[in-house]
């Protein structure tokens, strides 16, 4: 009886340890892991209707860091809702919370992206023009 | 290790016990006379349309026969407010049959009665409860009765159901350049010459236009909108700057001619912020909607894209709308 309690803490003592291995988490709580790459790799905008307001696929400059979208006529650009997909780890800042305002296009919204290990930033800048009729 | 045993022992009794089978035994016949009903409609009871149940009413062959039935109703119902002469049961199929057992039947006020022309011991009735004008925004509740030959009576009262405060129309055509004019006030469609008697009553203007590269299409754009309205010669005093958004995926089964299983409620029509919307709406499609708020805010709407016809340069539209005042 006493060897099989021994064993018991023994067991409760190891999986404590192995399940507490600390990991660097950063201020949401996300994994900081050891990538460093940090890019946008997809760039989706939608509509009210929850529908793509593209005309085509957003063209992602990951050197000059800038992406380019042409939406259809008639888009409003008041209440867009915009999705990155970004390298493995990154994360973007601001955080995108809701529909978002790019009607002012003379002063374009820019997005950070930042890599998994959390040393690189890079500021994206999104271009939009309307298709003209 | 005797707790561990003394446990083991206890949870084996309790398993026993937990596990031990009731011998199934037939529903003992009531001897009396008996009724249930059940409220058969889903979404917002909206002024005009009805409110169905279905009621059953039994009573053993022994003791009599069923004679008639009523329904008291808080709130008197519309004047096409009735119960259906049939009783109802479900076949094989699945298909709701109907077998005529009683005559008309008539409305008093605030009760709706009928009286049972055949001798029948088991009924399921169905009644439709106009929602009268009256009611918008109040509740309602429903107490059904039915008596039986040898003088027992019982009843079963249900509700209260909240009436909603919206108005609603189905099917109303639209076409360029004709009945292109959309009063939410009025939920009417105009043409020109309409639009110009009553021109601060227009919310909503349609037009079609096929523009290559462009997706305009069939379009809903507030009076003020004048850059999507291009051709177009508006009365005099037509100029509301109605708010707008575009919804697609919001297929109301109300405006759906029950195609779909959504409603648009009260709530999502007072709670909808429209802070941020635009004043236009273009492409729309089959199965795509509208929230609007008029220029003044006294109403609010949800506009459901029934159809449309490139063609034909037209579409039809319903609407369910709300006074905010």
């Amino acid at each position: 009886m006493k060897y099989f309690r021994i064993m018991l803490m023994l067991i409760l003592l190891v999986t404590t340890f192995t399940a507490c291995k600390k990991y660097p988490i950063d201020e949401d709580d996300l994994l900081i892991t050891t990538r460093k790459e940090c890019y946008v790799s997809n760039f989706e905008l939608l509509g009210s209707d929850y529908v793509t307001v593209r005309t085509k696929t957003a063209e992602i400059d990951t050197v000059a860091q800038t992406i380019a979208v042409e939406v259809k006529y008639g888009t409003d650009l008041k209440n867009l809702y915009p999705q990155f997909s970004l390298a493995q780890d990154c994360k973007l800042d601001p955080k995108i919370t809701g529909w978002t305002d790019f009607s002012n296009l003379a002063n374009p919204k820019k997005y950070t992206v930042i890599s998994g290990d959390r040393t690189i930033r890079k500021e994206y800048t999104i271009n939009i023009t309307v298709k003209p009729l | 290790m005797k707790k561990i045993i003394l446990l083991s022992i206890l949870g084996y009794c309790f398993a026993m016990v937990g596990c031990q089978k009731e011998e199934y035994g037939l529903p003992v016949l009531k001897d009396a006379l008996q009724n249930d009903a059940l409220k058969r409609k889903f979404g917002p009871n909206i002024a005009g349309q009805y409110i169905d149940f279905a009621y059953a009413i039994a009573i053993p062959a022994t003791k009599g026969k069923i004679v008639s039935a009523q329904v008291e109703a808080s709130i008197p119902g519309g004047s096409q407010t009735y119960f259906d002469p049939k009783s109802y049961y479900t076949n094989t199929g699945g298909v709701d049959v109907g077998v005529e057992v009683a005559g008309a039947s008539v409305n008093n006020g605030n009760i709706t009665s009928i009286n049972l022309t055949k001798d029948t011991n088991a009924v399921t009735f169905r009644y439709y409860y106009q929602v009268p004008e009256a009611a918008k925004g109040q509740e309602v509740s429903f107490t059904f009765s039915a008596k039986s030959s040898n003088g027992e009576t019982v009843s079963y009262k249900l509700g209260p159901y909240a009436i909603s405060r919206m108005d609603m129309v189905r099917t109303l055509p639209v076409s360029d350049n004709n009945l292109m004019f959309i009063s939410i006030a009025d939920m009417k469609v105009y043409n020109a010459v309409q639009a110009a008697a009553n021109p601060e009553k227009i919310d909503l203007v349609y037009s079609y236009k096929n523009i290559s590269g462009a997706s305009f299409n069939h379009a809903l754009v507030a009076p003020s909108a004048s850059e999507y309205l291009t051709g177009i010669t508006l009365p005099q005093g037509v100029n509301n700057d109605s708010k707008l958004i575009r919804v697609f995926g919001l297929q109301d089964r109300d405006l759906s001619q029950l195609q779909y299983a959504l409603y648009v409620d009260d709530v999502d029509l007072v709670q909808k912020d429209f802070s941020t919307a635009p004043n236009f709406a273009l492409d729309m499609k089959v199965d795509y909607g509208l929230w609007i708020e008029t220029a003044d805010k006294k109403y609010r709407a949800y506009v459901y894209i029934n159809s449309v016809n490139n063609s034909g340069k037209s579409a039809v539209v319903s609407m369910k709308r709300i006074a905010m005042n």
